[in-house]
Order: C-alpha cells, then sequence, then structure tokens
C-alpha cells in the first residue's frame, strides 16, 4: 500500500504543478487576450468551434476564460493523458512485469488490492484538478484590467472541478477496466489516447462534433454550470454510474484472472 | 500405484485435495487429484509442465480450480482464497520484484498482513543469508531474489508453508542451507509443501515424496520407500543391440520388474537389495551376452522416476 500510495502521489504532485503552472501563466495572460479578443477571433475564422469558444469567452468573461483554459484546455489534454498513465498500467502492469503473482499472493483480498489501487488512481487523476482549481481566485486577483482586479467565485470554481474529475474519472475508469482485463499496458496506453485523441480531434469539426465525448466537458457546459449555479444531475449520475459499471467489471474480472 | 502412503488420518491433514481439477483452454493442466498432506515436509516432484505450480497455485487461491475442493490448514479453498493465505505462506516460482524497492522495503511488501513479527523475522533471515537490505532489488542476483522470498516465506508463524521450486538457481551450499532450515521448520510442526525438479535435492530433505506427470499425480510414496526401491533397481548396458525379447524372458522372472529398455540397455527392479541371485541367474542365462556395465543400488531419483515413468527433462 505503501509504495502504491507514494507512486501515485509522485504522479499526482506532476500533474498538478504542470497543471497549476498552466494556469498561472493562462491567467496572467488574460488581460491581454481580453484586449485582442477582436482578433484573436479573426485568426479563429477557420475553426468555427474556436470562434464559438471567443464569443462565448467574449460574452461572459472570466469565468468563460477560465472554464476554457483551465478545464476544457488544460484538463481535458493533460488530464486525459493523466487518467490514462495512472490506470493503463494498474493492473496489466503486474502481469506484464511478472509481479502479478507475489502481489496477490499475500494474505489481501483481491477486492480490496484493486479498490485501493482504482480509488488511489481516481484521487490522483481528481485532486489535483480540484486544488488548480482552487488556487485560480487568488492568481486572478493578482491580475487586473484597467485598474479593476478580477475576480470568480470560488463555488463556481469548484463545481466545474468536479465535473470535469469526474468526466476524466470516465476515461480512468475505462482505462483501468482495460487494464484489470488486459496484460500488455502499452497497448492499452495506446488505445486510450489514440481514441482520446480521435475524440478530441472531431470535437474541432463542426458537422461532427456532437459525437465527441468532449462537449461533455467542453466551455458551454462550464457555462451552463456557472449560469444555473448547480451541477448538472444528469451528467454527473452519467459519469458516475459509467465509472461504477467500469470498476465493477473491472472487479469481475480480476477476480477471476489468473497470475 | 506401487507403495502408495496410506493417507494420514483426517485431522492430521494440513491439507486436504478432492477432485481437483484445472483445465487452461483445451490443456489439462490437472486432471482429478486426490491428496491428503500431513505434517513434514513434502516434495512435488516431476517435469516442467506436469501441474505442480498449478496444484500449488490452486492451494493458495491464485488459480480457481474447475472443480474439486481443497482445505488447507483447515480452512476450505473459496472465493480468492484470502481466508486460506492467511493461514498459509507461499513462495511462487517465478521471481519478479519490483526494482525500485529495496531489499528491507520489498520484505514489508511481500509480508503485508502478516504482522510486525513476521517482518522482524524475515529481516534476520534475510540477514543471516548476507542480502543487502539497504540496497534496490534492480541491483540484486537471481540468487539473492530468491533468498529475499525464501527469507520472506518462512517468516510468518503460519501452519503449512508451500514453496515452488525455492532452490532453483542457487548454488550448492545455499541449497543445503535452505533444506537445513526447511527441516527445522517442519521439525516443529509446519507442513512444507516442496516443489522442485531438482530431484538430488528433495529426496533428502522429504518425509514425502509425490510425482506428477502430465496433470496426474504418478507416485505418492514415502522418502525411505522410495529409496528402498531405488537401492532395488539395475542398469545394464551392452556395447551391442541386444535382443530385448531373449533379455526379458530370461530376467524378468522371479519378482524381477522390467523397468525400462533400449536398444543396449534395460533397467530392472530387482525382488531385493541383494543383487546375487539375480547376478546368479544372469550368469546362468547363455542366450544373454555379458553385460558391458551392471549398476545397482546407487541410481539416483531422476533415473529412477525416469525408468519408471519415462517422464524424461527433471
Amino acid at each position: 500500500m505503501r509504495r502504491e500510495l507514494r507512486q501515485y502521489a509522485i504522479f499526482a504532485l506532476g500533474f498538478f504543478v504542470v497543471l497549476e503552472a498552466m494556469l498561472a501563466i493562462a491567467i496572467r495572460w488574460w488581460p491581454s487576450f481580453a484586449e485582442n479578443v477582436g482578433s484573436l477571433k479573426n485568426l479563429s475564422r477557420p475553426i468555427p468551434m474556436l470562434t464559438e469558444m471567443i464569443d462565448l469567452i467574449e460574452a461572459r468573461g472570466v469565468g468563460a476564460y477560465v472554464a476554457a483554459q483551465h478545464f476544457f484546455k488544460g484538463c481535458n489534454t493533460l488530464g486525459v493523458a493523466a487518467a490514462v498513465l495512472f490506470a493503463y498500467s494498474a493492473i496489466a502492469g503486474e502481469a506484464h512485469r511478472g509481479t502479478m503473482e507475489q502481489w496477490l499472493a499475500r494474505p489481501v483480498s483481491r477486492t480490496r488490492l484493486l479498490t485501493e489501487r482504482y480509488l488511489l488512481g481516481f484521487a490522483a487523476c481528481a485532486l489535483p484538478i480540484l486544488l488548480t482549481s482552487a488556487t485560480a481566485p487568488f492568481l486572478l486577483a493578482r491580475v487586473e484590467i484597467e485598474g479593476v482586479a478580477q475576480t470568480m467565485e470560488l463555488s463556481d470554481l469548484m463545481r466545474g472541478a468536479v465535473h470535469e474529475s469526474l468526466f476524466l474519472g470516465t476515461i480512468y475508469s475505462l482505462t483501468f477496466l482495460l487494464s484489470a482485463v488486459g496484460s500488455e499496458p502499452l497497448k492499452i496506453a495506446f488505445i486510450m489516447m489514440f481514441a482520446s485523441i480521435f475524440e478530441f480531434a472531431i470535437y474541432m469539426v463542426e458537422t461532427i462534433t456532437h459525437y465527441s465525448v468532449f462537449r461533455l466537458a467542453d466551455i458551454e457546459t462550464f457555462d451552463q454550470i456557472n449560469v444555473s449555479d448547480a451541477l448538472s444531475m444528469r451528467a454527473i449520475l452519467g459519469f458516475v454510474v459509467f465509472s461504477i459499471v467500469c470498476y465493477l467489471v473491472a472487479l469481475r474480472a480480476f477476480a477471476r484472472r489468473v497470475p | 500405484m506401487p507403495d502408495t502412503v496410506s493417507p494420514p488420518a483426517a485431522e492430521l491433514a494440513h491439507i486436504q485435495v478432492a477432485g481437483l481439477t484445472r483445465r487452461f483452454g483445451p490443456k489439462v493442466a490437472l486432471h482429478p487429484i486426490d491428496l491428503e498432506i500431513g505434517s513434514g515436509i513434502t516434495g512435488l516432484l516431476g517435469p516442467n509442465g506436469s501441474g505442480k505450480s498449478t496444484l500449488m497455485r490452486i492451494l493458495v487461491g491464485l488459480v480457481r480450480p474447475d472443480a474439486g475442493t481443497a482445505t488447507v490448514a483447515g480452512v476450505r479453498l473459496a472465493g480468492d482464497g484470502t481466508a486460506v493465505r492467511k493461514k498459509v505462506a507461499y513462495m511462487p516460482g517465478e521471481m519478479h520484484l519490483y526494482g525500485e524497492l529495496t531489499g528491507a522495503q520489498h520484505l514489508d511488501w511481500l509480508l503485508r498482513g502478516r504482522g510486525r513479527q513476521a517482518r522482524r523475522r524475515a529481516r534476520e533471515g534475510a540477514e543471516a543469508l548476507e542480502l543487502p537490505l539497504d540496497r534496490k532489488v534492480r541491483g540484486y542476483s537471481h540468487g539473492m531474489k530468491r533468498q529475499l522470498c525464501f527469507a520472506a516465506a518462512m517468516a510468518p508463524d503460519v501452519p503449512v508453508r508451500i514453496l515452488d521450486e525455492p532452490t532453483d538457481g542457487l548454488d550448492p551450499s545455499r541449497r543445503s542451507k535452505f533444506l537445513e532450515q526447511l527441516t527445522r521448520d517442519a521439525a516443529s510442526g509446519v507442513s512444507i509443501l516442496l516443489s522442485s525438479h531438482h530431484f538430488g535435492e528433495v529426496d533428502r530433505a522429504c518425509d514425502r515424496l509425490i510425482f506428477m506427470s502430465e496433470g496426474e499425480l504418478v507416485a505418492d510414496e514415502t522418502a525411505s520407500s522410495v529409496a528402498d526401491r531405488a537401492r532395488r533397481v539395475a542398469h545394464l548396458s551392452w556395447s551391442c543391440d541386444i535382443d530385448r525379447e531373449a533379455v526379458e524372458r530370461a530376467l524378468v522372472s522371479h519378482g524381477v520388474q522390467l523397468l525400462h529398455s533400449g536398444d543396449k540397455e534395460v533397467s530392472l527392479l530387482l525382488e531385493s537389495p541383494d543383487p546375487r541371485p539375480f547376478l546368479s541367474r544372469l550368469a546362468a542365462a547363455p542366450e544373454i551376452d555379458a553385460p558391458q556395465t551392471i549398476e545397482y543400488g546407487r541410481i539416483s531419483l531422476q533415473e529412477f522416476y525416469r525408468d519408471l515413468y519415462g517422464v524424461e527433462g527433471c
């Protein structure tokens, strides 16, 4: 347990540091973005999806900007990579390394071993998102536009962070399931990364954007959360149910797995 | 099955197996097996792929049987076998460890769920084997890794230890140390099931020998009965091809059994350790050429089982 805890803590720390750096740079760039939003819109004309995002930022201000930079860009790109990284070798890595027999030979139930890994990875994925989101108001307080300090409600940010964490949790859970049934971690990582990049790519194509899972965690989604001051329970329930199903299937497969 | 050990009384059996079966796809890894093992050291012998490791893995709950039941240390094997593993220390045959952990960290990891006393004993055991516990395991040789796992397997205070080829890859002096430690452990009442394909070592340490081939138990004997039978085996070899039928006609009678015959050799199980009656009959058989060599009384276990069951590669 201690070994796993240390390993996931290092991964989570790395994820947090990079995510925080990306957020800090994005917030520091906000005044410049706001000042040049017209030019940016012109530049984004060839990609209508991007233009829509900039339109929304122009209309809603800093809240939409942070949602776009932090949740949509930072968490959805880096977060997907982190979710896959935390899960792809969780079980398959033991089989690939040949350590699975030793791992399972101790007097600890398989349910416990699997659940520990699942929750540690899930926490390593979600905690950096929640923590970095919590720092956004402090970073914004250091940024002014025409002498006015920029602000955002912490509760809005935390709602977005919960939504994003659970969204990434589904990608993590699916990767974890593949890891629980597979023995080739690199193949699992490639499949998931390829699928994620493909999904992100089709998000940017206006005619097929609605087929992308990233519609579930895009700037419009976070804008809706901010406007309604509430999480989308339908989306949250979907994420949670999907993750639980993945976990239960993984548990069932793992219980019968031959080391 | 010759000289089969009479099963110990059920209450003394530390391991009881009934109708245990396991398939991997089309391959039958274990045919239905019935077995009772009491205290002392029991050697599970057989060539690679004979089903030894599968049987051991089933006994510690790592592999689920397709059919049959097993009770280990009074605990019926069920579910993922956690309850059994609390009463059993297991050392897998395949040695893959986490290179980034030190030897000491690895002992703690291996002994998760065993308690502080076991971890202390494991460290003491590893130090007695002169293992550098503060060094990362990636710097360990194969033998050192095996010794580390052996130290972990010997540390828990449990009634049963199941060790899959614990001496594989060790030098003879280390093997002797391991076997001495196992003998001491068994003397304290622990039941040890030990697999090996190194016949020379197990026949010295084991009280009982179970031989497996192609997923089946083909022999189950006390070490003394094996030694007694091995003393009665005679190997005869000739420099040119022999008439096997003539040899069999002349020699295989009066309690002498043919174990194995080749173009230039035969192996026979004599009626008693005294070879003189047999030698007299051999000398009195004019249809048989004088053999080039006659060996008896010093047959290795490996040769013995090869002669008995025709299994090579042990």
